[in-house]
């Protein structure tokens, strides 16, 4: 590049002189253009921050009360601490200044809106002494005294969002159900958003350690201690010194010591696969914006043509001509860039919601409900509007550079692509290579988490590989076109024109064997996610009603339905026999997995079928072994996600914390669970009962005795338990389907996008071509073709280019839908997927795309046939 | 002055355009064939031929846009196979200025602006350069139809604008290659008749390919290119 002032200067004058006015003249399609790329930039952005906010959203007020600690204690398993570990914790610390900070936490229902139709939104409940978290977190919790919560176990402060929504202020009362039992509290203060500490969430009730404790029935035990070390010079020192003693004491004491830090990233890395799996689908938005702009840019070029040989005529040079179209490109890029950050911005907010909702259900706990934008974020997202316009802008400048003066620009001379769309046999050769590296494993972080790097590489030489291969269709197709010619002579205008296909003709295909390959390849994936799901669901869910406490996401293992409630139900006269399962958290590996126990009901014939990855030896299933003694170990079958995290299979043992000591359990089986892709061990209720000491269960499922109405025995039920979450068998499938098209509402909307941007793509293309050969088509006219007969001509080769297209795209699509399930899916997530072919996808993606190229190019060449074609402009 | 190859090969001051031994083939076919001549400044020369006899060639030739395979051929003393791509272009820019059959005015600037735009590539202040633009449009006669859009001119009032934009960096060599072949014969002579007397002004030379017989009036000599071989002659078609 030569930066001279004059080079400078006549950029300017270029850009204002010419670029700006085309764009003034053709304003509709300059915007259109900035829109397509904003579009672009605004999805893969939206995802970003959304998915940022819903992990950053992460409720850190939950975990760090006081906003301060150096240092939180939890359970190694289960989900309690017994209270005497504070006192074990004082004495261990000895004269250390340190401040020790109980707490119990709790989930509720709200039972005003457990009778609406709509989800119940599960409260938070809190409890620690309130003195002394007065006296660490100073303001945002109000005053207290005796009067107004201490020891109680009916009085609650309350979020100020909580507050807002039902109108709560001091003294009023609210009714919610804890464990299936309806309790009402008095408001005892609101609490206080304090700038300085992270947002009070939304849900939460604040209350009095000993009070909560009773309420929830858990007296003596706790669910975390904080910890913080006072303030002073020798601060760093004594937190040292607390860290050192309080995990040297951890194994023996059942504990584990973490400071806030390391929670957020425990949990943030929790669903980085998911999320960075999100970000990938999200770039496909953007390579999908940088095609169409790559069209746009490319038929501006070829409109201007004949100015680009006047400025060079004119001594304009063919640098100064391509840093002119790359300058087009950036000022796009800064132009759409900029308005997608703030579409970003904006559908983040939307997107925010159902991206929480996934990781909610499938990881962890969060807040979010908004995202913000962050300055980093709005120059990235414009940094890659600008990178992704230059990218598209580089071979239409390239092109443009490469006009002759005037006086040696020869109508029909033609741009000429990429050399390597030419090369058919090399496609072959990639496609080769693609093939054997989608057998590498995935890449593992330290945690275990599997970035499928090797995925991501075969689907993209896939891609360019099929975009080769479908150059070898030009010869036969042209001369069976050429053939038909005795009767049809458009037939033979079109055919002889794919015999010497073009740099853009080549590129026309390849842009829509990309297009159509990427969102047919997502069609594959959905179709046979949602075909797996619908045959899981039905294998798994055949009782009758389900029974679960309102207050549990599937990720919070914290709310239980007493004994008592669920053995009352298992005895019910209409209940023929039950299911039951309880999960609790457990460290494994340096991660959080889930310790599940079941027990499942006598009658072989109705009881779920688990669908195997290694099935057990015949009569070892758990839902056979109440039968069967158990080997000398524990049994234990583990997910499919357990598997392949850990190296894990039948046969092998596998060893975990519980209250009771470690438990060594041996591996009989591998099941699929598309519920969870963290790891579950599975093994027998009585057992986990035992070692943790509660025989509360997380859900039941009942099967009614033969002629029994399920409608009649919910509705008895949900009177008895108003908070609890009671579905039949049809509403909890239904439920279940939503929760997974929910998750793959990005992928849809995704899918749409790239339907569209084929079918745009390919008309731009194909404009474009013609547009460039306007003098040959008013030549054709001039010997006697009609303008009927030039616009048939145009729409038979633009269908057969969007045939070629089609035929490799969905090729591409088979092997990508491959890929993301044999690969991508199975070493990011863990699950095992069958692959199934979205039939009336791809026959609706084959006639829209050949319908609208043929409409295209018939519109464009009958326009053509009517310009003349001996001036310039 | 005529094509005789033992001319001296300095360039002499007075020279404005010297070819020597300039030969270019396309494939197996002698496009030029040892094509020596000069232009003196100021000097006016029709280049005559049948059609496919190597005018365009070598007007491409003379303007940097094509390369000859052999021989030599300077502008105003400077030689032109000693100069890259952006020396040509700069040679464009200044030296030689072409007017087109086509006119090749830029779609999206005003007869005013376009010619203004080569001063402006220049660097000419502004000042300056409207008093030039002002000037020019006015000896080529189109300064009422100064803010019009190229597609709003007639062919004829293109056609002085597009030489008005030729004139307006001041060139040694105006190469026009058939500007009259786009208009009715009697535009066409008052074209011609004016690049004759703006030569007369303004003192550049000017090699013009034409078939009219009117050029006579405004040349000193003609050239004629047969097979590629150049001889100089009377006027004749
Ligand atoms: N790029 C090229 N490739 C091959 N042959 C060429 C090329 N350009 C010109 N020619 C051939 O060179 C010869 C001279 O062409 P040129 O355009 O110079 O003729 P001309 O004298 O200007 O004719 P006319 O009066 O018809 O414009 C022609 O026979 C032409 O076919
Ligand atoms: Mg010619």
């Amino acid at each position: 590049m030569n930066g001279s002032p004059a080079e400078a200067r006549w950029l300017v004058l270029l850009l204002r002189q010419t670029t700006w006015r085309h764009w003034r003249r053709r304003l509709g399609s300059t915007l259109l253009l900035v829109g397509i790329l904003a579009h672009g930039v605004g999805v893969f952005l939206s995802i970003r921050l959304a998915s940022r906010a819903a992990v950053s959203g992460f409720s850190l007020f939950t975990e760090s009360l006081t906003g301060e600690s150096d240092f939180l204690i939890r359970p190694v398993s289960g989900d309690s601490l017994p209270e005497m570990s504070a006192r074990e914790v004082r004495q261990r610390l000895g004269a250390l200044p340190v401040a020790i900070l109980p707490v119990v936490e709790a989930t509720a229902v709200e039972v005003a809106q457990t009778l609406d139709a709509a989800e119940p939104g599960p409260l938070r409940l809190l409890g620690a002494d309130l003195v002394a978290l007065r006296n660490a977190a100073g303001d945002s919790v109000p005053e207290v005294s005796g009067d107004v919560g201490l020891g109680r176990d009916d009085q609650a402060f309350v979020s100020p969002d909580l507050a807002s929504r039902h109108g709560l202020s001091a003294g009023s009362v609210f009714d919610l159900s804890i464990n299936e039992r309806r309790v009402s509290l008095r408001v005892a203060g609101v609490l206080r958003n304090d700038p300085l500490r992270p947002a009070v969430p939304p849900h939460l009730l604040l209350m009095d350690l000993p009070g909560l404790q009773q309420l929830v029935g858990r007296p003596e035990k706790l669910s975390r201690l904080e910890i913080r070390v006072a303030d002073g010079i020798d601060a760093e020192r004594w937190r040292r010194e607390a860290r050192r003693i309080l995990t040297s004491a951890a194994s023996d004491q059942g504990w584990r010591v973490e400071t806030p830090e390391d929670r957020r990233e425990a949990v943030a890395k929790m669903s980085r696969a998911f999320r960075l799996n999100l970000t990938v689908l999200s770039t496909l938005a953007l390579l999908v914006g940088v095609y169409l702009i790559f069209q746009a840019l490319e038929a501006a070029v070829v409109r201007r043509r004949s100015e680009m040989a006047i400025l060079r005529s004119l001594g304009v040079g063919a640098g100064t001509i391509r840093r002119l179209w790359l300058l087009e490109s950036t000022v796009l890029g800064i132009l759409g860039g900029g308005l997608g950050v703030w579409i970003g911005w904006a559908a983040a907010q939307v997107t925010v919601g159902g991206v929480a909702r996934t990781v909610n259900s499938l990881y962890h706990d969060t807040a979010t409900r908004s995202a913000a934008l962050h300055p980093t974020e709005a120059i990235f997202g414009l940094g890659f509007g600008i990178l992704a316009s230059l990218a598209a802008g580089w071979l239409p400048a390239r092109d443009a550079a490469e006009t002759p003066p005037a006086q040696m620009l020869r109508s029909g001379s033609r741009a000429r692509g990429l050399a390597w769309l030419a090369r058919p046999g090399w496609g072959v050769v990639v496609g080769l290579v693609a093939f054997a590296i989608s057998w590498l494993p995935p890449w593992r972080n330290g945690a275990g988490d599997g970035l499928p790097v090797a995925g991501y590489a075969s689907a993209f030489l896939w891609l360019a590989a099929l975009s080769m291969m479908a150059g070898l269709l030009f010869r036969p197709l042209s001369r069976w076109l050429v053939g038909m010619g005795d009767r049809y002579s458009s037939l033979v205008v079109a055919g002889s024109q794919l015999r010497r296909p073009t740099g853009r003709h080549r590129l026309a295909v390849a842009g829509l064997v990309a297009a159509t390959g990427m969102s047919a390849g997502m069609g594959v994936l959905v179709h046979s996610f949602e075909g797996t799901l619908t045959g899981w669901i039905g294998q798994m869910l055949r009782a009758d009603l389900y029974v679960a406490p309102a207050a549990a996401n599937q990720a919070g293992a914290g709310s239980v339905l007493p004994a008592a409630v669920w053995r009352s139900l298992a005895a019910d006269s209409d209940v023929a026999g039950v299911d039951t399962i309880r999960r609790l958290p457990v460290e494994y590996g340096g991660r959080t997995i889930r310790l599940a126990g079941s027990d499942y009901h006598e009658d072989a014939a109705r009881v779920m079928q688990m669908r195997w990855i290694e099935a057990p030896e015949p009569g070892r299933t758990p839902q056979a072994l109440r039968a069967v003694a158990d080997g000398a170990d524990p049994p234990a079958w583990i997910n499919e996600a357990m598997s392949r995290r850990f190296g894990l299979g039948r046969g092998d043992a596998i060893t975990v914390p519980t209250p009771a000591g470690e438990k060594t359990l041996s591996i009989l089986g591998v099941y699929a669970d598309y519920s969870d892709e963290g790891g579950t061990v599975l093994t027998k209720l009585d057992r986990v009962t035992e070692w943790f000491g509660d025989d509360g269960v997380s859900n039941l499922a009942a099967y009614l005795k033969p002629g029994v109405n399920a409608e009649v025995v919910r509705a008895r039920w949900q009177v008895a338990l108003p908070a609890a979450s009671i579905r039949e068998n049809a509403r909890l499938r239904a439920d279940a389907l939503r929760v997974f098209r929910e998750t793959f509402a990005v992928t849809y909307s995704l899918e749409a996008i790239g339907v569209a941007v084929a079918v745009i793509g390919l008309g731009l293309a194909l404009a474009s071509l013609l547009v460039e050969r306007r003098d040959e088509l008013a030549t054709l006219k001039s010997i006697g073709f009609t303008r009927g007969q030039i616009a048939s001509a145009a729409a038979v080769e633009g269908a057969v280019l969007a045939a070629m297209g089609l035929v490799a795209g969905l090729i591409l699509s088979l092997v990508l839908g491959d890929l993301l399930i044999r690969v991508i899916n199975r070493q990011s997530f863990g699950w095992t997927l069958d692959y199934r072919v979205p039939v009336g996808l791809f026959i609706g993606l084959s006639l829209i795309t050949l319908l609208t190229s043929a409409t295209v190019s018939a519109w464009v060449g009958a326009r053509s046939a009517r310009l003349k074609g001996d001036r310039s402009e | 002055m005529n094509g005789d190859p033992s001319l001296p090969t300095y360039p002499t001051p007075g020279e404005a355009l010297r070819l020597d031994r300039v030969t270019k083939s396309y494939g197996p076919r002698r496009v030029l064939d040892e094509v020596s001549f000069a232009l003196g400044r100021g000097e006016r020369v029709a280049l005559m031929g049948p059609s496919g006899a190597g005018k365009s060639t070598l007007l491409n030739c003379i303007g940097g846009i094509d390369r000859p395979d052999s021989g030599d051929i300077s502008v105003a003393g400077q030689s032109l196979s000693r100069l890259d791509g952006d020396g040509l272009s700069r040679l464009r820019r200044r030296a030689v200025t072409t007017v087109f059959q086509f006119f090749h005015l830029l779609p999206t600037l005003t007869a005013a602006e376009n010619v203004a735009f080569p001063l402006q590539l220049l660097g000419v202040d502004r000042a300056d350069r409207e008093r030039r633009v002002a000037e020019l449009l006015a000896a080529v006669r189109v300064d009422h139809r100064a803010d019009a859009w190229p597609d709003e001119l007639s062919g004829g009032e293109m056609q002085r604008v597009a030489i008005a934009r030729a004139l307006a960096p001041g060139p040694d060599l105006v190469l026009a290659d058939e500007p009259t072949g786009n208009l009715d014969s009697a535009t066409g002579d008052a074209i011609l008749e004016l690049l004759a007397r703006l030569g007369d002004e303004l003192g550049f030379a000017l090699l013009l390919v034409t078939h009219s017989r009117h050029a006579a009036g405004i040349c000193s000599r003609s050239l004629h290119l047969r097979d590629g071989r150049l001889c100089e002659g009377p006027f004749e078609a």
